[in-house]
């Protein structure tokens, strides 16, 4: 870019873009037309060396997040900060990335700090680009010979960031200032080396200092290998090549988003509701402001144009909430990349398709746009509404392609991420705080030809693993006596949604052990708005735990102890244990008031996803095999899919009398529904007296209609209500 | 650019193309003619001749009727004006209290009436269920889907439809209507 400043590089990029509609100005892929070999090759070696820092960085770092878990991202940038290529891990990054670059160059840091080779750039912070305190964003610039020819960068979520309570998923957070250490846009090392203040930071503002530096130093290993191994590459192929074909890339991958949209939706007004509860009235908390339920509004509305232009709204969205559940608008929109390219830009996955989208600005104020309002809003685990946000892009594309007739694409509701952490001294001897990555292996959503798959998915991660029992075992005072497929959790439709398992876990090796049931986007009060085709919804979130036991007298008379969740209505924690303090159903989520002791149980139950179309028109034969697998109970498949069996130690479907049942319920159906404007009439009346409205509800209609003015008027309009009718 | 035999796409949309197969789909660049193709289909297995113009959902078409376009379901009910949102015109059952949510959802799965309705639309022809919401009392239904039918037509598909009509809203019309 000649004698360019990168400032003026942005600058001189977007007057391209505006005049020509093609990142970068490029109307024509040079060198993808005149070398597609080489162009692909080097996409291949550079998707690699991503990959390759993933692989090093993770084995470096120390906390079992990282290096079992794998909850880290690297990714290479242009010199002007757009993502180019990322690596396997954490995929709800590299907008997030590459908008810190971004920060770095508008803020003039190139001519106040200055680049320069092995120099360390870092922010957690998120009211300027981060996403919640643990996840530490990274760049260092990339020099081959003077000239700044990329980015690196890279996140890792550390196992503690200081906050008002140990862990990484500070959903207890009461504002900004108890969201831990702060590192906000600094320059932290040089030389391929931290500065002493840094390390002595986190020494004196983390829990635990050894986990987290250990994860820094495994975010600069990876960023370093990264950066040596790309020199041989632009030995190989030649700066002027390696310059072009990475602008090309991104640009590349606007035009596969723009296409793929063009070819495979149709133009017009996609309006999906969903909502999210957070319960915590009567719990324990931080501040007097958190002794409150809240239910969080996240409207999503798609509007696909002519040029096939994506444009998002969040109109409606409800107020911030005193706990870290909200988001700032940069993370909300990196987040958005992450569900995009699972279901849109994923053939090069890189900053492309933003450019072919526009997020509306959200509401002043919500939960999505916190700061303007409310500067010292916390983001603990701001994660946690987005991600159930943006679970409404997969049904919202998968009606889309099923309208064209890809079948093959489509995709129910996402699941949901209840988290389990642990606070205490282990079997070791010494202090942990951190997550297991137990929720990181959900089921994936149904699909338009199938069900979805069991414990294969996690919707902020192409890895999906939840890690080793027995490596979880040797960081935690913890001891699996179950991992099991949880029946029944995938929702119930034509397709289930993939199932989701359950954990049993003992505590033991420890004088006292704190669990976290967190909220990273969960759900206990109400089940999603994802009832697509005519299915029902997965159920609530449901942990139960078990403190001052008879375990460890059980174990002794081996006893039988509890391996699973058991029945709905007779979970088997309360049929084959004693306790002095036994919780079957505490509404999560939840610090548990007391430390757990050795033999205490935790029953930890990780959701299935989504189903999709009428649970009556499943395949008898699917619902034999799930009754078979012990995938599904007698009371779902005859009551909610309406077959009609047999069990004589295997159970056998009655075809013929189950066509005759699905006939009656279908008669059954229209006598009991009536018309909907009857119903209309009648639920305007519970609307205008706020009938069996709690209160919570009634907050979030308040704060929706008044932060989005014409959300109201359209909501009052619907139901007939008075102009100046209020929640 | 791939092409796939129509028995194949069949199967597919039966949910029995063997798994293998589907991923060649998968991966393969789309087949242009899928659209073309998958309403062939549908149209085939209907008992009615009007020409589906879209298939909104698995059960539900906005077909050509007399000079206007209308939802109709493949049991052959119609639900009215494509610009208006079909629930609307559909059965609904509600289930806001703990008996009628335990139907389905029993003991820890139970959610909580005061926070939320679970709400099946049926179709007043087949009693199909057609869509089911789970949302808190005064979200009006989702307009689920509102096309721009002629956009997509004239400028997608490149062969315009014989008749025009403006891309609106119009259930709060309707709406309108019934509040006199």
């Amino acid at each position: 870019m000649g004698d360019l400043t990168l400032r003026e590089q942005l600058r001189d990029n977007e007057e391209k873009f505006a005049k020509t509609g093609s990142l970068f100005g490029l109307e024509q892929l040079h060198r993808k037309e005149s070398d597609p070999g080489t162009y692909e090759a080097l996409w291949h070696i550079l998707s690699n060396l991503c990959n390759l820092a993933w692989e090093v960085g993770c084995r470096v770092s120390s906390s079992p997040i990282a290096v079992e878990g794998g909850d880290a991202l690297w990714a290479l940038n242009l010199p002007t900060g757009e993502a180019v290529c990322v690596s396997r891990g954490i995929t709800a990054h590299p907008g997030l990335l590459a908008d810190m670059i971004r920060n770095f160059i508008d803020l003039d840091y190139e001519e106040l700090v200055g680049f320069k080779q092995g120099d360390i750039f870092e922010n957690n912070d998120p009211h300027y680009g981060g996403i919640h305190g643990p996840d530490f964003d990274m760049a260092m610039p990339i020099y081959y010979g003077d000239e700044l020819v990329a980015w690196v960068s890279c996140v890792t979520h550390v196992s503690d960031c200081g906050s008002v309570t140990p862990g990484s998923v500070g959903f207890l957070n009461p504002d900004c200032y108890s969201d831990g250490l702060c590192i906000s846009m600094e320059k932290v090392g040089e030389n391929d080396q931290f500065y002493p203040w840094y390390e002595k930071r986190i020494r004196s503002r983390t829990r635990t200092p050894d986990f987290v530096l250990g994860d820094a130093r495994g975010r600069l290993a990876g960023c370093v290998s990264l950066r040596d191994r790309l020199m041989d590459v632009i030995d190989k192929y030649g700066l002027d090549f390696f310059r072009d074909a990475i602008k090309e890339y991104v640009e590349d991958s606007r035009r596969y988003a723009v296409a793929r949209v063009r070819t495979q939706t149709v133009p017009g007004r996609i309006r999906k509701s969903q909502f999210k509860d957070l319960a915590m009235k009567g719990k324990n908390h931080i501040l007097g402001k958190q002794d409150v339920d809240c239910m969080f509004n996240l409207p999503m509305e798609v509007e696909i144009d002519v040029d096939a232009n994506v444009k998002f709204s969040l109109r409606g969205a409800s107020g911030t909430v005193p706990f870290g559940e909200n988001i700032s608008p940069t993370a909300l929109k990196s987040g958005l990349l992450n569900g995009y390219s699972h279901i849109i830009g994923f053939d090069m996955f890189n900053s492309g398709p933003t450019a072919a989208w526009e997020v509306e600005m959200p509401p002043a104020g919500s939960w999505a746009n916190p700061f303007e309002v409310d500067w010292s809003a916390s983001s603990g685990v701001a994660w946690a509404p987005a991600v159930m946000w943006m679970s409404n892009l997969y049904e919202v594309f998968g009606r889309l392609f099923q309208m064209r007739g890809f079948i093959e694409e489509m995709a129910a509701g996402a699941a949901t991420t209840m988290t389990a952490e642990f606070a205490g001294i282990t079997q070791l001897g010494y202090y942990l705080a951190g997550l297991t990555l137990e929720q990181a292996s959900n089921g994936s959503p149904a699909r338009g030809f199938a069900d979805g798959e069991n414990s294969a998915w996690c919707i902020y991660t192409p890895n999906a693993d939840f890690g080793n029992a027995e490596v979880t075992e040797l960081y935690y005072p913890i001891l699996y006596l179950g991992r099991n497929i949880e029946p029944d959790s995938g929702g119930y439709g034509k397709y289930r949604g993939g199932l989701g398992h359950t954990a049993v876990w003992m505590v033991y090796g420890t004088p006292g052990l704190e669990y976290q049931c967190g909220c990273a986007g969960m759900r206990a009060k109400i089940v999603a708005n994802h009832g697509m085709y005519g299915a029902y919804p997965t159920w609530p979130d449901a942990p139960s735990y078990a403190h001052k036991t008879n375990v460890k007298e059980l174990i002794e008379e081996k006893k039988p102890l509890v391996h699973e969740r058991g029945p709905a209505e007779r979970p088997t924690l309360e049929t084959a244990i004693e306790a002095r303090d036994l919780q079957t159903h505490p509404i999560a989520p939840f610090v548990t008031p007391d430390e757990l002791q050795n033999y205490d149980l935790i029953v930890h139950p990780i959701s299935g996803a989504q189903a999709m179309g009428d649970p009556i028109e499943r395949d008898p034969a699917a619902v034999e095999e799930d009754l078979n697998k012990g995938w599904t109970s007698e009371r779902v498949a005859g009551d909610v899919n309406g077959v009609v069996f047999s069990e004589n130690g295997q159970y056998s479907v009655d075809t013929t009398a189950t066509e005759r049942r699905r006939a009656e319920i279908r008669e059954d159906r229209k006598r009991k529904a009536i018309p909907f404007k009857d119903w209309w009439t009648d639920e305007r009346r519970r609307v205008l007296e706020k009938e069996n409205m709690d209160p919570a509800v009634l907050t979030m209609w308040r704060t929706s209609m008044t932060l989005s003015p014409d959300y109201g008027d359209e909501l009052r309009k619907f139901w007939d209500l008075p102009a100046d009718f209020e929640f | 650019m791939a092409t796939f035999d129509k028995a194949d796409v069949e199967k597919l949309v039966d949910g029995v193309l063997p798994w293998t197969a589907v991923q060649e789909m998968m991966k393969s660049p789309k087949d242009l003619d899928r659209f073309d193709q998958y309403v062939e289909i549908l149209q085939g297995r209907v008992d009615w001749d009007e020409r589906i113009l879209l298939p909104l959902t698995p059960a539900l078409f906005i077909v050509a009727k007399n000079g206007s376009r209308v939802v109709k379901c493949r049991c052959g009910h119609e639900f009215g004006d494509y610009r208006v949102n079909w629930k609307l015109s559909a059965l609904i059952n509600v289930r806001d209290d703990e008996a009628s949510l335990a139907e389905v959802y029993k003991g820890r799965e139970l959610p909580d009436p005061s926070w939320v309705q679970v709400r099946e639309y049926i179709c007043p022809g087949c009693g199909s269920m057609l869509e089911v919401e789970a949302v808190p009392r005064g979200c009006p239904p989702d307009f689920d889907f509102l096309p721009d039918l002629d956009t997509f037509y004239d400028e997608w598909l490149g062969r315009p439809l014989p008749d025009k009509c403006e891309y609106r809203d119009l259930t709060p019309d309707l709406i309108l209507e019934w509040s006199g």
